[in-house]
């Protein structure tokens, strides 16, 4: 199936408190993650993001894919950044050169150069670190919070019951969407048409993908002429309804919820205090300078 | 009609604001408590539109002009809220699939409930009571998605049920269904009508229906009804082809009328060369060979096992088994889409591990159930030319290949009409097109006539079967009636493997065996059985009756 649920229940930390508690605490850290650039700073987070992956009861083998695939992803946009410079100039003004290697051709003239700084190579160790703690705090949540308690979780984080049941509706549909998307692909492949061999520019390549896409689209369209009636069959929205799960707080999850607001308010603070910025170490400067 | 009836529908006519014409025309009727009303009628006649009034959503969701008067249980739904009218009247659309909205049997049948607003000891209470009344007590906490076709219809009932309607509306509730299922399904709306619930029943299966006695039968037509009484009227008031009534019953008015005229199936290949019924040219015309299959998912059990047969040249064959046998997996199989886990499929000779799906489709071609999975292109044309684009064929090929599979399906006028805007009928044999344009030479069909009505289905059934472009056919069905006129043959699969493989009139025989694999004898099928002796041969119902 091309979609399955990754949820488990599992005797695991994160398991152990109310969803909403966990979901304010990964709000907490998702913010103050991205306050900083500064690897003394994004440690502490990447600690935090590996405790709870390594509490989380998943075993190797139930990540191992998403894990590859996030990993990958952001390891190419670091080795981009490293071997462009693009994207962190803004970060910092003066390059320190550790070593340049010019190709042995030029190309109308323009001879293609690697110029290897400690700021390029700082900057992708920092970036890796910030988006690889996000990421791992991210791809616990389908394993981690059981979606049947979307909603409540939702509902009892304030939202509207409206917007707090769509929650609910998303996760319910999610599967029959990838059985529709599976059923189109079949549908097409027994035509002959072959995905993987799909090529040309960007909007070539999204033209192309047309007749995966208008079916699936059209489907969910007609689909949500179906849900739509059920809802309105059912009573949906005429009032306040009630949840049939109900969340009770601990007390464990207040402590959670206060660890991750005392996270919050001190990368603020931090982060209003001017600290927080890239950063280099000057020992690997004068390195650089030295050598 | 009494102002005591449960539901009275009083001079009800409607327009949608966006269409032309009435959908319903000066409608009148009622129903009393616990009457059991069977609607039926071609598709498009307004059975829908008429379930869309009783139960509010016309005028509320879908907008038009609405003129004449519904009452429930006495009170005028006119300026009533939907939320009212909906504890009056329950409604089950007909695919579950899009009805069921919980992620937990248990959230489901709730989620009315909790609408409401009510305590949550309360629900609790009424939705296990709907659980236990429905005798699915068990499913509770099971994940919605995860359950059967037939299991899906129970809990969307039970949703329904738990918030006590007096009426029941139930559009086309054995669409999705195995014939067993079916069958509980509809012993099920017997009992919910025996204990007073009001039950109207929009149904294509007007036989099946017919089995569990409902009180009086309204038959629809061009938004106007044309029947409206007791079930035996109907048999005499309607024109058998339109509806699917008893075998003995068409016989025996067929028989006043000319005999139909005798078709002849497969034109494209030549008598001799089909090797149904003889064995020794079997192996020299096998276009699909099954050696020792077996499949099973990464973690899951194991779907298929032990299939070994041969598609032919010739052969018409019919998939018959319950949901979740294994009959659109071993299809996958013939096609490419699965390889087997141990054994192997040949398909022309060629191993489909060393197979890409591309290269398999220029043989097998499969049309799946429903065409808005596969239809996307901005006309007809260039939906016929995607096939034959991808197969790598020339320019020229593809012009002839195009204009040629438009003349068979007869859809020349409209092979500049963007396909999804055309009827649901059009665009069923826009999909049969796509396929013959690839010069696909087996025909692979799931579920061809799911959702049509009886007429348009032997009609579509009809003028697929005699196409010239196609040596060998294969559909998958619940509809045994499908396997008895159409077939040449008859593969039944249970429990992910063939139960049996052979002509309709060895395999059909066997009831014992039929019921075991949830398969459920037709009155054709019997009456068929009973006049094999005089026959020689299956026949359609219109041609018994000049036999009898």
């Amino acid at each position: 199936m091309l979609v399955a649920w990754r949820y488990r229940k599992r005797k695991s930390l994160v398991q152990w408190f109310d969803p909403r508690a966990w979901v304010i605490f990964y709000l907490c850290f998702l913010f103050s993650t991205l306050a900083f650039w500064d690897i003394r700073l994004l440690a502490p987070f990447f600690t935090i993001a590996l405790f709870w992956l390594l509490t989380s009861g998943l075993q190797w083998s139930e990540i191992r894919r998403p894990f590859l695939f996030i990993g990958s992803f952001v390891i190419f946009f670091s080795l981009l950044t490293f071997l462009t410079g693009r994207g962190s100039q803004e970060l910092y003004k003066v390059e320190h050169l550790i070593r340049s290697y010019a190709a042995p051709f030029t190309l109308l003239g323009w001879r293609p150069t690697l110029n290897i700084t400690v700021e390029r190579a700082f900057f992708a160790v920092s970036q890796f670190v910030r988006v690889f703690s996000i990421a791992v705090m991210t791809i616990l949540i389908p394993y981690s919070l059981n979606p049947a308690y979307y909603g409540i979780t939702f509902r009892g984080l304030g939202l509207p019951d409206k917007i707090a049941y769509a929650m609910d509706l998303t996760m319910r549909f999610i599967p029959t969407f990838g059985r529709d998307f599976q059923l189109t692909m079949d549908a097409q492949r027994a035509r002959g048409y072959e995905l993987e061999k799909i090529s040309g520019g960007l909007i070539e390549q999204v033209r192309k993908l047309g007749p995966i896409i208008v079916p699936v689209t059209i489907h969910a369209i007609i689909g949500s002429e179906d849900i739509i009636d059920a809802m309105d069959l059912r009573a949906f929205g005429i009032g306040p309804r009630t949840w049939l799960e109900e969340l009770h707080y601990q007390r464990r999850d207040f402590v959670l919820i206060g660890i991750g607001i005392v996270i919050l308010v001190t990368s603020v603070l931090v982060g209003f205090a001017g600290l927080g910025n890239f950063w280099v170490p000057e020992a690997l400067i004068r390195w650089a300078v030295g050598g | 009609m009494t102002s005591q009836s449960a539901l009275i529908v009083d001079n009800v006519s409607f327009r949608y604001r966006d269409r032309q014409g009435v959908a319903i025309h000066q409608i009148s009727f009622s129903a009393e408590k616990g009457e059991l009303l069977l609607l039926a009628g071609a598709s498009g006649c307004g059975k829908t539109t008429l379930v869309r009034a009783i139960n509010g959503l016309i005028p509320r969701s879908y907008k038009g002009e609405l003129s004449g008067k519904i009452l429930l249980n006495g009170q005028d739904t006119a300026g009533m809220p939907l939320s009212r009218i909906s504890q009056m009247v329950g409604t089950v659309l007909q695919d579950p699939e899009r009805q069921i909205l919980g992620t937990k049997v248990i959230n489901e049948v709730a989620f009315g409930l909790e609408n409401m607003g009510l305590p949550r000891a309360e629900i609790f209470a009424r939705a296990e009571q709907a659980l236990d009344y429905l005798n699915i007590l068990a499913l509770r906490d099971r994940e919605t998605f995860n359950l059967s076709g037939g299991e899906k219809q129970k809990v969307a009932l039970a949703g329904v049920l738990a918030m006590r309607p007096s009426v029941l509306l139930l559009d086309e509730p054995l669409a999705s269904l195995d014939p067993a299922s079916a069958l509980e399904t509809l012993a099920m709306v017997r009992r919910l009508a025996d204990e007073g619930l009001t039950v109207v029943m929009v149904e294509h299966r007007v036989e099946d229906v017919l089995n569990i006695h409902p009180s009086r039968v309204m038959f629809m037509s061009e938004g106007r009804i044309r029947y409206l009484g007791a079930p035996a009227g109907l048999m005499e008031a309607v024109d058998y082809h339109e509806v699917k009534l008893p075998a003995a019953m068409i016989a025996r008015r067929a028989a006043a009328d000319p005999a139909p005229a005798r078709m002849s199936f497969l034109p494209g290949v030549k008598r001799g060369e089909a090797a149904s019924g003889d064995s020794s040219n079997a192996a020299e015309f096998a276009l699909v060979r099954f050696e020792n299959v077996a499949f099973g998912y990464e973690s899951g059990r194991e779907i298929l096992h032990g299939i070994n047969l041969e598609i032919r040249k010739g052969d018409i064959i019919a998939v018959l088994g319950p949901n979740g046998a294994g009959k659109t997996t071993f299809v996958k199989h013939a096609i490419g889409l699965l390889k087997p886990k141990s054994g192997r499929v040949l398909v022309n000779g060629i191993d489909t591990h060393a197979a890409s799906v591309a290269e398999i489709a220029s043989t097998l071609g499969y049309v799946f159930q429903s065409p808005s999975h596969m239809l996307f292109a901005p006309t007809v044309r260039e939906e016929l030319a995607f096939g034959p684009k991808n197969l790598k064929h020339s320019a020229p090929q593809i012009e002839q290949q195009v204009k040629s599979s438009l003349e068979i399906v007869n859809l020349v006028d409209k092979e500049n009409d963007a396909p999804l805007s055309l009827s649901f009928g059009q665009q069923k044999r826009v999909s049969i097109a796509a396929i013959l344009a690839m010069r696909s030479k087996i025909l692979v069909m799931d579920e061809p006539t799911a959702g049509q009505d009886y007429k348009n289905y032997l009609g579509f059934m009809d003028a697929i079967l005699q196409l010239p472009g196609f040596e060998a056919i294969l559909f998958i069905t619940h509809d045994v009636d499908m396997a008895v006129i159409y077939a040449n043959r008859v593969i039944l699969v249970a429990d992910g493997a063939v139960q049996a493989d052979g002509s309709p009139q060895q395999v059909l025989k066997d009831y014992a065996l039929l019921r075991a694999c949830r398969v459920v004898p037709t009155s054709l099928l019997d009456l068929n059985l009973e006049l094999f002796p005089k026959t020689g041969e299956f026949m359609r119902a219109e041609a018994l009756g000049h036999v009898l």
